[in-house]
């Protein structure tokens, strides 16, 4: 058990500074991902999931204000370590990543299977003939033909390509991979096709991953736990059937009842209002504004901390705490 | 017929759109010659019934917004009829035409490019009124700050002087629809309207433009990709697939009983937020929608069809059949033949 767990995040912190003031992109989260599990980080656009897997691979933006917290990866905090150590440990054959949107920026001129086996030779000093061919057996596991390797970019569709780019993925053996919205340019089909693969290697090979989706119905599909984020922090985080169903953050639940359901019959709601601005959050819990269960005098002045919701379910409701007394 | 006037038009037809075996191709251009053509819309005949919402569902490429365009005449079919209010739109010269498109308003997908960044939203709601010379401005300020009201930019007078980037990307949207109502239109192509606008925000523009069609008594041509808020938001589905429509009916029909196996695909495709999916592995067709400069014979959907019949399907085009509950379906699997 004592090394189940490949990452571990303590308060991390990443802020950007702009014209407007600092942002708080990602204030303060903590989560842990184990071996062969997937966590889904969850969250609107600008609630900071994206920019929580830029922290943990520290691809920063020049304008960052404040970087911090601890990021254990295995046995080492990654975010203590040099450029050159974090680039070998971490980036060759530690973390990898499926960026979001990346399928347009393959190299179009050069082969597939060379992308592919780039890393390899690049980094770990493969010969180029035997990196081809762990290059063809990556294609293989994503479901493509090795022949394939050969063509360009530009003679692949857009399913083929977001294949290509898990293969790359996986293709120097990661601990763990980072899915940014790894399906989201993409068809309803093509989409359906993506996640059975992604749900046949996690099944067949134990994969291990933290899936970043703005969907919630893909976050269920692929998802042992889930986190839902907003406004740079997690709200709420536990397995998926805690998430889901025994729902305890008010801005989850009604972000679920947001969802038009297509073989449930339910009417969805909205949640009204808009995000908060991240220069100027509300005080207390930045939720409150939007909240029907708002407390006040409570809510609007104290940030909750995460609460107990159950074994291994955590929600930062104030809630929680009328209710456990 | 035409009948001059603003906005006085004798309501002739029953149908508000009838569309009548529409094509439109786009050459391929090669150097100076013509290469081919992209069938975006491969003969479609659908009509639009006064007062309803019809969702229009594909995926990117199927040739929805081509279609939604011919509808009000901001491309020209190949061939085909289109017929807005009973008046075929190919007969009519710019000047009808644009007589014509006051009778329509368009919402687009992105509510960051489709609004000027150096108007003001009074401006940006006004210039469709200016452009037509409806009214006095005194007149145009009233009908502005009244269709700010309608979409809930409330109070209008604080909206009406907020440039677009002050703005969110749901009350830009709601800009945008003020914009497409200004005029009084009957008739509004609502292209991918919520797309990239957040889940929990979604419903509220949706339910707001069913707020807007009852009031006006609007006709809407809902284009999307999403199943699930088309459930929610229209009467009738017509479902497309690389230029043809291949069913259309009464939505909740369509849905809960799709008869063409591209509908029935598509249906299963679509995740739901449900922890008991998790790690099921979805039916999936094959391969992806074709290029539409050189689709497959016979029915386009033929070399992904599970439920393919060879020698029929890979060489005819199935026609549309009715079905005795209302619905179309273009596939031979309900074709029994003469």
């Amino acid at each position: 058990m004592v090394n189940s767990k490949v990452l571990e995040v303590r308060n991390l912190l990443l802020h950007y500074s702009t014209v407007r003031g600092v942002v708080k992109a990602v204030d303060g989260i903590n989560f842990e991902v184990s071996k062969g599990e997937t966590l889904a980080i969850v969250g609107e656009s600008g609630s900071g999931k994206s920019s929580t897997a830029l922290a943990i691979m520290r691809i920063l933006p020049r304008n960052v204000a404040a970087y911090g917290g601890e990021v254990w990866f295995k046995d080492l905090d990654i975010m203590k370590i040099d450029e050159e150590e974090f680039r070998r440990k971490v980036r060759v054959e530690g973390i990898s990543m499926v960026f979001q949107g990346a399928m347009n920026s393959l190299n179009p001129v050069i082969r597939i299977e060379d992308q592919v086996a780039e890393p390899l030779i690049v980094n770990m000093k493969f010969k180029r003939d035997e990196a081809v061919s762990e290059a063809h057996e990556a294609l293989k596991l994503v479901g493509l033909d090795p022949a394939i390797g050969r063509r360009y970019a530009h003679e692949l569709s857009g399913g083929m390509k977001q294949r290509v780019l898990i293969a790359m993925s996986l293709v120097a053996k990661p601990s763990i991979i980072i899915l940014d919205e790894p399906t989201s340019a993409l068809d309803v089909i093509t989409q359906a096709n993506i996640m059975n693969l992604l749900k046949r290697l996690k099944e067949e090979l134990g994969f291990t991953y933290l899936f970043i989706t703005h969907d919630l119905g893909l976050a269920s599909e692929l998802a042992d736990r889930v986190a839902v984020m907003y406004a740079g922090k997690i709200v709420e985080i536990g397995s998926c059937e805690d998430v889901y169903i025994h729902t305890k953050h008010p801005y989850t639940k009604m972000l679920l009842d947001s969802v038009p359901t297509l073989r449930e019959d339910k009417h969805p709601a909205f949640i009204p209002g808009a995000p908060p601005d991240l220069v100027k959050p509300p005080t207390g819990c930045s939720f409150h504004p939007r909240c029907p269960f708002i407390v006040r005098g409570k809510c609007d002045v104290e940030t909750p901390p995460m609460l107990y919701a159950g074994e291994g379910h955590n929600a930062s409701c104030w809630l929680l705490e009328k209710e456990s007394g | 017929m035409l009948v001059a006037g603003e906005g006085e038009w004798m309501n002739t037809s029953e149908n508000i759109v009838e569309l009548d075996d529409v094509r439109v191709y786009f050459p391929v251009r090669r150097f100076l010659s013509v290469a081919g053509y992209v069938r975006a819309v491969d003969g479609v005949s659908v009509v639009i019934n006064r007062g309803e919402t019809l969702a229009l569902v594909g995926e990117s490429g199927s040739g929805k917004t081509t279609l939604g365009k011919s509808t009000i005449g901001l491309v020209k079919p190949t061939s085909g009829k289109v017929l807005f209010d009973g008046v075929n739109i190919a007969e009519l010269d710019e000047k009808q035409l644009k007589k014509l498109r006051r009778k329509a308003g368009v919402i687009f997908q992105d509510p960051y490019s489709s609004i000027n960044p150096g108007f003001t939203v009074y401006r940006a709601v006004e210039e469709p009124l200016v452009i037509n010379r409806i009214g006095d401005s005194k007149e145009r300020r009233e009908r502005v700050f009244r269709a700010l009201s309608d979409v809930k930019l409330n109070p209008p007078e604080f909206f009406a002087s907020k440039y677009p980037h002050m703005l969110s990307g749901g009350q830009r949207q709601r800009v945008a629809i003020a914009r497409a109502i200004i005029s009084n239109p009957e008739f509004i192509v609502a292209d991918e309207p919520v797309t990239m606008l957040d889940a929990s925000i979604r419903v509220e523009i949706l339910l707001l433009l069913r707020e807007i069609q009852q009031k006006h008594g609007l006709t809407i041509l809902y284009i999307t990709h999403d199943m699930a808020t088309a459930k929610y938001f229209s009467d009738r589905l017509a479902v497309m697939y690389a230029g043809n429509i291949v069913e259309v009916g009464p939505t909740k029909l369509v849905l809960k009983d799709p008869k063409h196996p591209y509908t029935q695909a598509l249906i299963e495709a679509v995740p739901e937020p449900d922890p008991r999916n998790r790690l099921g592995l979805r039916k999936v067709v094959p391969g992806e929608p074709p290029n539409p400069a050189n689709p497959p014979s016979g029915c386009k959907f033929h070399p992904r069809c599970p439920q393919f019949i060879k020698g029929k399907c890979d060489l005819q085009q199935p026609n549309s059949l009715k079905l005795a509950d209302g619905r179309e379906v273009s596939c031979f699997l309900y074709d029994r033949g003469p």
